[in-house]
């Protein structure tokens, strides 16, 4: 995590590498919480749009609200402290970056998702796009809550008030993210351009090692490209990864047995 | 709306109003329908289904039926569907079109639509790359790779932002299922291939430039906004008074006027009949480009045909321009379309060239004398020559009208009837339709190149003007009266200025011709003066109008013939100091107009016999032509003599005359017959 500010010092620093850490953790959340909230938002008006969608979109804008509040309140007080030594302030003016383009982030989606909500209304559900996802399972906002598991709350009937609760809600909630990032551009004035990143290129070297479970989404993906082509050759797939399988198989066999006889 | 900028910095950063956006969606959500949209199938991949996959033939079968078109409308109408993002194809993905056949596409989230409010950011393009290039451990395509260092190196001070937040999407794509985690990588591909389209494709969102005012806000907001004070109202006041006044036409006048102009129109729009040989936006074959440049040698016929329909049409294609001068050059009055030229010339030409260019079209067309007078009234002279004291861009404006309307009057109709005319249109070529198959269309993709820079062919334009001016000017319809024409000697009058001497490009002569082997014959063979230009002939023989030597006037027009025989005579006859204008009667026969010259022109005889005899010889011609010593002729020189107008006129310079024509701002002694 490129945040991440290994400080050793006394109790002072310590204590304000503490809040340092907190506040980076804050941060470090509320990226988390954008970032599921985009997940969850492209599957508004399709056909995985549910009342448990919504809802699911609901908590996770309640907490990305709180966490953007905390985050925003800490920084704040902490940037404008004229006291602060300069290298905590960049630190702190990077946080605040971060902070700010993931409020922005936030802001977007959820203008989308208010507008996108607007037209689809749940009332109507053949309206919704058939967009090939199949749902299921919270996993999303199970993440974004950072809770283990999301229990669906079942509420088959779906009152008429509930869409112009919503839909006020969310103005509101609009609203005071607006007000919040025309107050952190008056309050603080960070200079974007002077900050300095401190991760690299971000390219290669800044990728995590893939999963194995990832490397199927990749080929799975590029399968579809060249499987579609050749009309679907599953079974010379298959075919072709047994023999493999097979030959390290007689490679392992060959050396044991060559182990054995020279030993 | 995302960026928040409290500074007004009036940049222009909204995109323009897409009003096809909302029908395509509206199409978009009948055809999902899963009860009467386009019908699905699932898509089978190794490992996993992935429902609502649509077949390319599916969909345009369904748009044929739905719009009740033909199979190629539905197609396109496809495409087009295919080109904004709204259905995006599972396999070529970078390709956004849509074949109608077994290949499968898919509907696109209403996230990923385009939207007129939601503006494409560089910060999501730039976590997205981040995101494939974790996926894919680095590997983009090279125009993917290209961005995402522009952007690195546009968003710098974000890119720990930019990192951590396409780590953080890419965790939260895992909680996905793996189907649905296929899926959202797909839409999302899909999206950036038609926001941030591959190098050489064509984007369907290309809408030009940003606009000043969001589209989606409000206009006016209420009347908040206005203060109704008094000025408010009476700009009211003013427009509606200016509306009220405006000059009306009948209806059925109007619309006569415009099913007249689309019948004669309506094969000749490339969006309502056939381009031949074939459209070239269409078919990416340049032909049609190539045919119809402005100086091929031969025409199309379509073009020929375009000639005919206005005098205006003619004037405006460079082609037919070029056809229209060569007939006024052997009708001998190339100088209404050559001061006409020079006008335009004058009216989009730069400022700093202005005044000079005025005072060259001055001495050149409108002067007493001048070697290529035109044939304009009394009153529009005169305003003109009173304009022309303050030259500026229009002051020519009243006689390039008159001019304009002479030559559409008079010589459009006899040149649509011309041998030179109908010379051009045999001539004329109708390329045949060109026939391309699927395959060849493709190779004329591919062979796409650009074409010449607007800067080269202005640059050829300048030279080959050059080219025509220095190669002298030609109007046969001046000729020295001095001239012993030698038959076999090319003749030829007009302004020797030199270009060079000129800011301004020079203007557009006549080019050179070879002599008339016999001009007298020519002359004798002619049609009647009369049925040519009478009027110009006379005006320019008594344009000897101020001179008993009658330099300009003596061009005669187009009967240079019957001068040249009388042209040793007359010289005799100017160096006796003759009055000019019984001279010019008794000797042209031809022209029986000297009679009204007066009437044309203000005639300037009255001080001419105080004058002393051998005033200077206002001849203006350069002539190669061997001529007897006494009558030699001097290029005029006009910049420099100009101070030497005043003396000068007075001054007998004998045989050797310098043209001087007296520009009437110059002068500093009252003019006569200027005005």
């Amino acid at each position: 995590m490129p945040l991440v500010n290994n400080k050793v010092g006394d109790d002072v620093t310590g204590e304000t590498d503490k809040a340092l850490v907190d506040e980076q953790a804050l941060v470090e959340s509320l990226m988390k919480v954008v970032a599921c909230y985009k997940h969850l938002a492209s599957c508004v008006g399709g056909c995985t749009d549910t009342l448990q969608l919504r809802n699911e979109l609901r908590q996770t804008r309640e907490k990305a609200q709180s966490l953007a509040v905390a985050c925003c309140q800490r920084l704040t007080s902490r940037l404008r402290d004229k006291s602060l030594p300069e290298e905590d302030r960049r630190e702190m003016e990077l946080l605040w970056v971060a902070f700010s383009s993931g409020l922005e982030l936030l802001h977007v989606d959820l203008c989308k998702v208010f507008g996108m909500a607007n037209n689809f209304c749940l009332t109507n559900t053949d309206a919704f796009v058939q967009t090939g996802m199949q749902g299921g399972g919270s996993k999303v906002a199970a993440r974004a809550l950072s809770l283990p598991d999301l229990h669906a709350s079942p509420s088959p009937a779906l009152p008429d008030s509930l869409e112009a609760q919503e839909t006020s809600t969310m103005e509101q909630e609009i609203h005071r993210v607006d007000c919040m990032i025309e107050d952190m551009e008056l309050k603080v004035n960070v200079l974007r351009w002077t900050v300095e990143p401190r991760g690299g290129r971000g390219g290669p070297e800044a990728g995590d090692p893939l999963s194995s479970s990832d490397s199927v989404s990749v080929t799975l993906l590029s399968l579809q490209e060249e499987g579609q082509e050749r009309g679907g050759d599953p079974p010379h797939r298959h075919v072709f990864m047994a023999l493999l399988l097979c030959g390290a198989a007689l490679v392992v066999a060959t050396l044991s047995i060559c182990i054995v006889l020279f030993s | 709306m995302t960026i928040r900028n409290t500074i007004r910095d009036h940049g222009q950063r909204f995109r323009p109003r897409m009003a096809c956006l909302k029908k395509a969606e509206a199409v978009l959500l009948e055809m999902q329908d899963p009860k009467t949209g386009v019908k699905s199938q699932p898509q089978r991949l190794v490992i996993t289904t992935i429902p609502h996959a649509i077949m390319g033939e599916d969909i345009v079968a369904w748009l044929a039926d739905r719009f009740n078109t033909d199979t190629q409308e539905a197609r396109s109408l496809g495409c087009m569907l295919v080109a904004f993002g709204y259905i995006y194809p599972l396999q070529d993905h970078k390709r956004l079109v849509l074949k109608p056949d077994t290949s499968l596409y898919r509907f696109q989230t209403p996230y990923f639509w385009p939207a007129q409010q939601w503006p494409v950011e560089d910060t999501d393009y730039a976590i997205y790359l981040a995101k494939q290039n974790i996926r894919k451990k680095g590997i983009l395509d090279l125009y993917e790779q290209e961005q995402y260092s522009r952007l690195h190196k546009w968003m710098n001070h974000k890119w720990d932002f930019i990192v951590m937040q396409a780590k953080e999407q890419y965790r939260a794509g895992k909680e996905r299922k793996k189907p649905d985690r296929v899926v959202f990588d797909c839409q999302e591909r899909a999206y950036w291939v038609v926001h941030r389209p591959p190098p050489g494709t064509v984007s369907a969102m290309d809408y030009g430039l940003n606009r000043l005012v969001d589209p989606n806000a409000e206009e006016v907001k209420g009347e908040k906004h206005y203060t109704k004070t008094p000025d408010f109202y009476e700009r009211i006041m003013i427009f509606t008074q200016q509306s009220i006044m405006r000059p009306r036409v009948k209806s059925s006048v109007s619309i006569g006027a415009m099913v007249k102009y689309c019948t004669t129109y309506k094969n000749h729009d490339p969006f309502l009949a056939q381009c031949l040989p074939s459209n070239p936006w269409v078919t990416d074959d340049v032909t049609y480009w190539t045919l119809n440049m402005t100086n091929v040698e031969i025409p199309t016929k379509m073009r020929v045909e375009r000639w005919t329909f206005s005098f205006g049409e003619l004037l405006s294609d460079p082609r037919g321009r070029d056809d229209f001068r060569l007939f006024l050059k052997k009708e001998f009055s190339g100088e209404n379309l050559a001061f006409w030229e020079g006008c335009e010339d004058l009216k989009w030409g730069t400022a700093a060239t202005m005044k000079d260019k005025a005072q060259q079209i001055y001495k050149t067309f409108l002067a007493r004398g001048a070697p290529r007078w035109i044939n304009i009234d009394g009153k529009t002279m005169e305003v003109t020559v009173k304009g022309l004291k303050h030259p500026h861009r229009y002051v020519l404006d009243a006689a390039q009208t008159h001019i304009y309307m002479l030559m559409k009057k008079d010589s459009f109709g006899r040149y649509l009837k011309s041998p030179v005319f109908k010379d051009t249109q045999k001539k004329a070529i109708s390329p045949d339709q060109h026939q391309f198959s699927e395959g060849q269309l493709e190779q004329n993709a591919k062979k796409r190149r650009p074409s010449l820079s607007p800067i080269a062919l202005r640059q050829r334009e300048e030279e080959q003007r050059a080219k025509m001016a220095a190669s002298g000017p030609v109007d046969i319809t001046q000729l020295c009266r001095f001239t012993a024409p030698v038959p076999h000697l090319s003749v030829y009058s007009g302004i020797s200025d030199p270009p060079s001497a000129n800011a301004s490009p020079p203007l557009p002569f006549l080019s050179h011709t070879p002599a008339c082997p016999s001009p007298i014959s020519v002359a004798i063979d002619s049609t009647p003066a009369s049925e040519r230009r009478g009027g110009g002939n006379a005006a320019r023989e008594g344009g000897g109008e101020y001179n008993a030597e009658g330099g300009g006037g003596s061009g005669g027009g187009v009967v240079a013939g019957s001068k040249s025989r009388v042209a040793l005579s007359l010289g005799r006859l100017l160096k006796r100091g003759c009055a000019p204008s019984a001279v010019f009667a008794s000797l042209s026969p031809k022209c029986p107009a000297p009679a009204s010259m007066s009437s044309r022109v203000q005639p300037i005889s009255t001080d001419q016999p105080a004058q002393a005899p051998p005033r200077r010889i206002a001849n203006f011609f350069q002539i190669k032509v061997d001529i007897p010593p006494e009558c030699r002729i001097y290029p005029i020189d006009s910049e420099e003599e100009e101070e030497e107008e005043v003396d000068s006129r007075r001054g007998s310079r004998g045989g050797e005359g310098t043209k001087e024509i007296i520009c009437p701002w110059e002068s500093l002694t009252p003019q006569d017959g200027t005005g």
